[in-house]
């Protein structure tokens, strides 16, 4: 049989429930701007009921503390999808300035200032010009000053394709030292979930751990393990590991032949983290592959048009009679010995101008055969199997479609990581208005259950006088 | 159902889109340019390269044709002043040879032969540009001289054989020389230089030997024809290359008109799509300032 005691009892465990439930709704709506913050729900618990005689009663409730609303796969999922968002991302503001080297020429006088294709048609015209009258000199200076041209924007592009590639690099070490700090927080995160709640959602601290995680992931390509005891390690994309469970291994950064490297321990990982995903892998994708594509199309182009030009000036016969030799060639480009570099250490050698060879071996100063031939260069498949001008068309639209290509990627992965925020932010995120509804539903129940204290009280009293309304009120 | 409670921050995201899009459009609509980078329209950019290297090449074309005309045009008018020299000799020659003249008529039209000689072997000594038209490759050299020291005199040809050409954008081969020798010094019968020389040799003496003088006057004559024909070669260059020149120039109208419809921002187009974007702008706005000002929970209304 229930008491009147064991009512007093009940509603007083019911008061004390009310009130931890509210500061949980509390708690929840100082928290509503909180980055990372999971918003938690009050667990109810029935207590045990009492059996007597066969009869149960009933014992109130308890509330035995708040359970974060989380979907781990969920999370897991948009840091996945911000790997690859931010990974392209990175890439693409990288192409950006990339392309930002080798603009669209409009036509117009001032857009073909610094304009590769337009350059290279300038050259070979002013050998096409030079047929009408290859003595003449300023003709000839046309030649020079048209190679010149050329070569300087050439060197210039490939000097500033590896300057990009040196600020690419100093960006991505900058990006380890953010990667080291927060595998340090994730490692100490873990060892102080496994130790306060290595059977459950931790709560405040599995807030922390997953906003770590997720900027981490921002960051770098990793994967999740879960272990046991609610712990976790951390790997690169690849399988490198960068947390196991307490301890993390730190990213460090080096120069190797110029470039910058990556390493985890004494072990060279750039090629695995270029692949990978993340801020990281953006820049080191545009790094190792956007940029020496780029840099290898104008090596082919330089080094074709410096070899083929200078060989066949190197034949002919220039305006004093003489012909090129091993010991003195007539060489309009410094001759490349090899692909690599060629761009960037394109440049005309050749001072004076008589020195054009216009006319075939053994023929007078008015000969143009020699300047016919160079000129016929401009539509022979000389530079990886094109023409220069369909080389460098090729290169650009290459290049064009690569930036389009990821920006389209993108625009992709950001949809479908907005999409995925929507969805955790619908579920975790602190809906003021379901606060709001919590936070009335508690009042009344709390404004109740006093209530049924208060008439409790006066039920005590009267038991207490007997029904004599005297000394207890 | 839940609600993302962020919804207005995504609202944001669509409100930046909105004006990254006004931006793109007003930077065509000022520039007058569609494609302002590559990845814009990767097609069109590389396609651009072709067409802008083609309108180039025929740029300069037309240019180098109105030099190399004007240097055709000097040989062609040249050659012209050589047959009008050259049938002065000839009616000089005939006169001589009709035998009603006395010695020193005779010798008289040897002088004027003679110095209708000089006259065309300065004119096949003509330079344009400070170059020989007539010396071949050996544009630096004086392709004719003559030495006295014999009689007949003997006109040499100092150039050599080689014959320029020049090469239009689409391949075709101009030829835009032909070599002194060629047109002055042409075998047997055809030599300018070896039938004055002769004539002049004939009549210097002051008495005719008739039969000889009136050979060598044939000879002259068909020489002149023979120069006459090699004049024809150049007109036909000069017909060739104002042709190419008017082919290529209408060919780079096309090009032109091809590149600026590629590259060039259909205004109309960019501004309905700009009024487009702005109204979106304004609308996201609005909405922005709707969900804002309406303090979108129920805790507004708890007491």
């Amino acid at each position: 049989m229930g008491t009147i005691n064991s009512a007093f009892s009940l509603i007083s465990g019911a008061l004390e429930a009310d009130q931890s439930a509210l500061s949980i709704v509390a708690n929840n709506v100082a928290n509503a701007n909180t980055p990372g913050y999971t918003q938690e729900r009050p667990n109810w618990q029935e207590n045990q009921p009492l059996e007597i005689n066969g009869v149960s009663y009933g014992q109130g409730v308890t509330e035995t503390g708040a359970t974060s609303l989380r979907d781990s796969v969920l999370v897991t999922r948009l840091d996945q999808q911000q790997q690859l968002a931010s990974a392209s991302s990175a890439r693409l503001t990288a192409l950006d300035s990339l392309q930002a080297l080798f603009p669209p020429d409009s036509g117009s006088a001032s857009a073909k200032a610094g304009d590769i294709g337009s350059d290279i048609t300038t050259f070979f015209s002013s050998f096409a010009s030079l047929e009408a009258n290859p003595s003449d000199a300023s003709l000839r200076e046309e030649v020079l000053s048209s190679a010149t041209t050329l070569a300087g924007d050439i060197s210039n592009a490939a000097a500033s394709l590896n300057d990009q590639s040196a600020g690419l690099g100093q960006e991505a070490a900058g990006v380890t030292s953010q990667v080291n700090s927060l595998t340090t927080a994730i490692a100490q995160l873990n060892q102080q979930i496994q130790t306060t709640s290595p059977s459950a959602d931790g709560g405040t601290l599995e807030d922390q751990r997953n906003q770590d995680i997720s900027q981490l992931s921002q960051l770098v390509g990793i994967n999740q393990i879960k272990t046991e005891n609610n712990g976790l390690s951390i790997t690169t994309t690849s399988g490198q590991l960068l947390v196991s469970e307490g301890t993390s291994f730190q990213l460090s950064s080096g120069l190797v032949n110029g470039a910058t490297h990556f390493f985890l321990g004494n072990s060279d990982i750039t090629s695995q983290l270029a692949t990978g995903g993340g801020q990281l892998g953006g820049y080191l994708t545009a790094a190792t592959q956007d940029i020496p594509s780029a840099m290898a199309t104008l090596d082919q182009l330089a080094y074709s048009i410096s070899t083929s030009v200078n060989a066949l000036n190197n034949a002919g016969t220039d305006l004093n009679g003489a012909t090129g030799s091993a010991a003195s060639p007539l060489y309009v480009f410094n001759e490349p010995l090899q692909v690599a570099g060629s761009a960037q250490a394109m440049a005309v050698i050749m001072t004076n101008p008589d020195q054009i060879a216009a006319a075939g071996a053994g023929l007078g100063p008015g000969d143009n055969s020699n300047a016919l031939a160079m000129a016929n260069l401009a539509n022979q498949a000389i530079a990886g199997g094109a023409t220069p001008t369909d080389y460098y068309s090729n290169f650009v639209s290459t290049l064009g479609a690569t930036v389009s290509g990821v920006q389209a990627e993108n625009m992709a992965q950001n949809a479908s990581v907005s999409q995925l925020q929507t969805q955790n932010n619908a579920l975790s995120s602190v809906n003021l208005n379901d606060e709001a509804a919590a936070m009335s539903t508690l009042q009344t129940s709390y404004q109740a259950a006093s209530q049924v204290f208060n008439i409790l009280n006066t039920i005590m009293t009267s038991a207490l006088n007997l029904g004599v309304q005297t000394t207890v009120s | 159902m839940r609600v993302d409670p962020t919804y207005v921050s995504n609202l944001v995201g669509s409100l930046d889109q909105a004006q990254a899009n006004e931006q793109q459009l007003t930077a065509e609509l000022s520039s007058g340019v569609s494609i302002t980078s590559l990845g814009q329209n990767p097609v069109a950019a590389g396609e651009n390269v072709l067409l802008l290297n083609q309108i180039q090449q025929d740029d300069s074309f037309t240019q180098t044709s109105s030099l190399v005309t004007g240097q055709l045009q000097v040989a062609d008018s040249t050659l012209g002043s050589v047959v009008s020299q050259l049938t002065q000799a000839i009616s000089l020659a005939t006169s001589a040879n009709n035998g009603t003249m006395n010695a020193s008529n005779v010798e008289s039209v040897a002088n004027q032969i003679s110095g209708i000689l000089d006259e065309v072997q300065s004119l096949a000594n003509t330079s344009y540009q400070g170059q020989y038209i007539f010396g071949g490759g050996q544009t630096s050299t004086t392709p004719f001289t003559t030495s006295t020291a014999t009689s007949p005199s003997v006109t040499t040809y100092n150039g050599d054989q080689d014959v320029n050409y020049l090469q239009t954008p689409n391949g075709q081969k101009i030829q835009l020389n032909v070599p002194g020798s060629q047109i002055f010094l042409g075998t047997g019968t055809n030599s300018v230089f070896g039938a004055l020389n002769a004539l002049v040799a004939d009549y210097s003496s002051g008495t005719v030997n008739t039969a000889q003088a009136v050979g060598d006057t044939q000879a002259l004559n068909t020489a002149l024809n023979f120069v006459s024909q090699q004049r024809v070669s150049i007109d036909n260059s000069i017909t060739q290359v104002t042709a190419a020149s008017d082919a290529i120039t209408s060919d780079q109208t096309q090009l032109i008109t091809a590149q600026t419809n590629l590259m060039q921002a259909n205004v109309a187009q960019v501004s309905t799509q700009l009024s487009l974007a702005e109204t979106q702008q304004t609308a996201l706005e609005d909405v922005i300032a709707q969900l804002d000002s309406s303090s979108n929970s129920l805790f507004s209304k708890l007491q």
